[in-house]
């Protein structure tokens, strides 16, 4: 296959489109219970505590991305080219999301931080996923790159955000015991997951009618990711299981919240997890695909 | 600013690739990496009539190309780093090794190929006009290689006298990146973006 080389060797970035924005929007819809004001003062310090696990699946991604390259010790050069290179806001974008939500972690152990100032900044970090699931969307947006320089694109990489998100979310309060994790809450997590899944395979599904007539001298799209259907059919079978299961999993609990015991939540979390992980490997095979696609116009494959 | 281009005679081209091997020569280039390569873009069918003549619209044509040093460099303008840069007085482009971590961002962004990431240093890496060269008045190494005259390299409008922006396939259209790439093509060349062809050497191109 002529893109298998570019795919396997941004083997790296695609675990970090795969985790970052999943890991963005998981911490996002982690922390709206917090932001709402609802959630106890107990239940906030244990989720503040808790949210440093999506952000370590956002950290593993940035991590990763770094290791494709060849100099990262000169990384913070890439500050300067920050409004003209897609790439550098996105990186910008990147940082400052992480740096709000590692932060806000370290804040939350004080012995008595803010409740007023644990909203806001909770609030900052939401804008700052947000503003960074859009700059991942966008970073590759060069007009040469045909094939990447579609709209589907940064619409695909929200739409497996808002579907991987609310697996990591659920993983993460069952981990942390949040009595946030109530039947409701549970439903409409999946619910949400559901809906970005189905969008992500029309998105997918759109994306795929245009990519079939992208091609330059070297190579045409289909050539380059043959198993195209394929990979859509894998994205949404391991999406639909991930969800099926979160869902099945969560559908008895307690209305209040009251997190299980012994045997059961152990069963609770890794069925979650395991959800968690069906939801990542869905968006990793169509980044995969992603990467595989890579053409311009003229003679780059 | 002062603007350097290639010219490049389609009608002289043997594809020879000598051009190639004095650039991988000069710059001490390991196998499976050119700053220069020669694509050739063929087609056409042979048939055998009913009165058992032959007729052919069989085509087949070369095109030496490097970088380009184009007047709206996209790989420069996608770079994270802002490693690369066009020199105010030839319009050559350059790569900072210090600055640059190579994340590949130009490979991605470049329609002709131009950049590449070495395996080795890890660092982009591309030509650069044989700038040394040119800067001790001589030309670079591809153009005084070439055994059929039919590169040359000097000021872009006098390159742009003897021919026009390359708009051949299996170049892109030069709208894109307005490449300082100047051509007299074949007889047998077709448009820019035409599907009337194909690769016909795509493993030396690799």
């Amino acid at each position: 296959m002529i893109g298998l080389d570019t795919a396997l060797g941004e083997i790296t970035l695609v675990l970090f489109t795969t985790l970052a924005p999943a890991g963005a929007m998981a911490l996002l819809l982690m922390g709206l219970p917090i932001l709402s004001g609802r959630a106890s003062w107990a239940e906030v310090r244990r989720i503040s505590t808790y949210l440093c696990l999506p952000l370590i699946v956002s950290m593993v991604g940035l991590v990763a991305s770094a290791t494709h390259l060849g100099s990262p010790a000169n990384a913070l050069y890439v500050f300067a080219a920050v409004g003209s290179s897609p790439l550098s806001n996105e990186v910008l974008c990147a940082v400052i999301f992480l740096m709000l939500g590692g932060l806000y972690w370290l804040y939350s152990f004080r012995r008595a931080p803010s409740p007023r100032l644990l909203r806001l900044w909770i609030g900052a970090i939401d804008l700052a996923a947000l503003a960074f699931i859009a700059a991942v969307g966008l970073a590759y947006s060069a007009r040469t790159i045909i094939s990447w320089n579609l709209w589907e694109v940064p619409v695909a990489i929200a739409a497996n955000a808002l579907m991987g998100g609310p697996l990591v979310a659920l993983a993460s309060y069952a981990v942390g015991r949040c009595t946030s994790l109530t039947a409701r809450r549970a439903k409409g997590l999946a619910a949400l997951a559901a809906g970005a899944l189905a969008a992500s395979v029309a998105v997918y599904g759109l994306q795929g009618v245009d990519l079939g007539s992208v091609g330059n001298a070297v190579a045409s799209v289909t050539d380059l990711v043959p198993a195209y259907g394929a990979a859509v059919a894998a994205f949404a079978l391991l999406g639909a299981g991930g969800i099926v299961i979160a869902w099945r999993a969560t559908r008895n609990l307690p209305a209040d919240g009251t997190p299980p015991e012994g045997a059961i939540r152990y069963q609770l979390v890794g069925r979650l997890c395991t959800a968690a992980a069906l939801g990542l490997a869905a968006i990793f095979v169509m980044r995969f695909c992603f990467y595989l696609a890579h053409l311009t116009v003229g003679l780059g494959v | 600013m002062a603007q350097l281009a290639f010219y490049f005679d389609g009608t002289r081209c043997t594809g020879c690739k000598t051009c190639v091997f004095a650039c991988k020569d000069k710059n001490n280039l390991d196998t499976g990496l050119a700053y220069r390569r020669v694509w050739e873009y063929t087609g056409g069918t042979t048939e055998k009539g009913a009165d058992g003549t032959c007729t052919t619209s069989c085509f087949s044509y070369y095109t030496s190309v490097s970088c380009n040093h184009c007047d709206k460099p996209i790989c420069m303008a996608n770079c994270p780093q802002g490693a690369i840069s066009k020199d105010d007085e030839t319009g050559l482009m350059a790569v900072d090794a210090e600055s640059c971590i190579g994340c590949g961002t130009c490979v991605n962004a470049c329609p002709y190929g131009a950049p590449k990431v070495d395996p080795e240093t890890v660092k982009a890496v591309r030509c650069d006009g044989c700038a040394d060269l040119v800067a001790a008045g001589e030309l670079p190494a591809c153009v005084m290689a070439c055994p059929a005259r039919a590169l040359k390299f000097g000021d872009a409008g006098a390159m742009a006298a003897l021919g026009e922006r390359g708009a051949v396939a299996p170049l892109p259209d030069p709208a894109e990146t307005e490449p300082n790439y100047f051509m007299t093509p074949t007889a047998d060349a077709r448009a820019a973006g035409s599907d009337e062809g194909f690769i016909g050497n795509p493993l030396e191109v690799a």
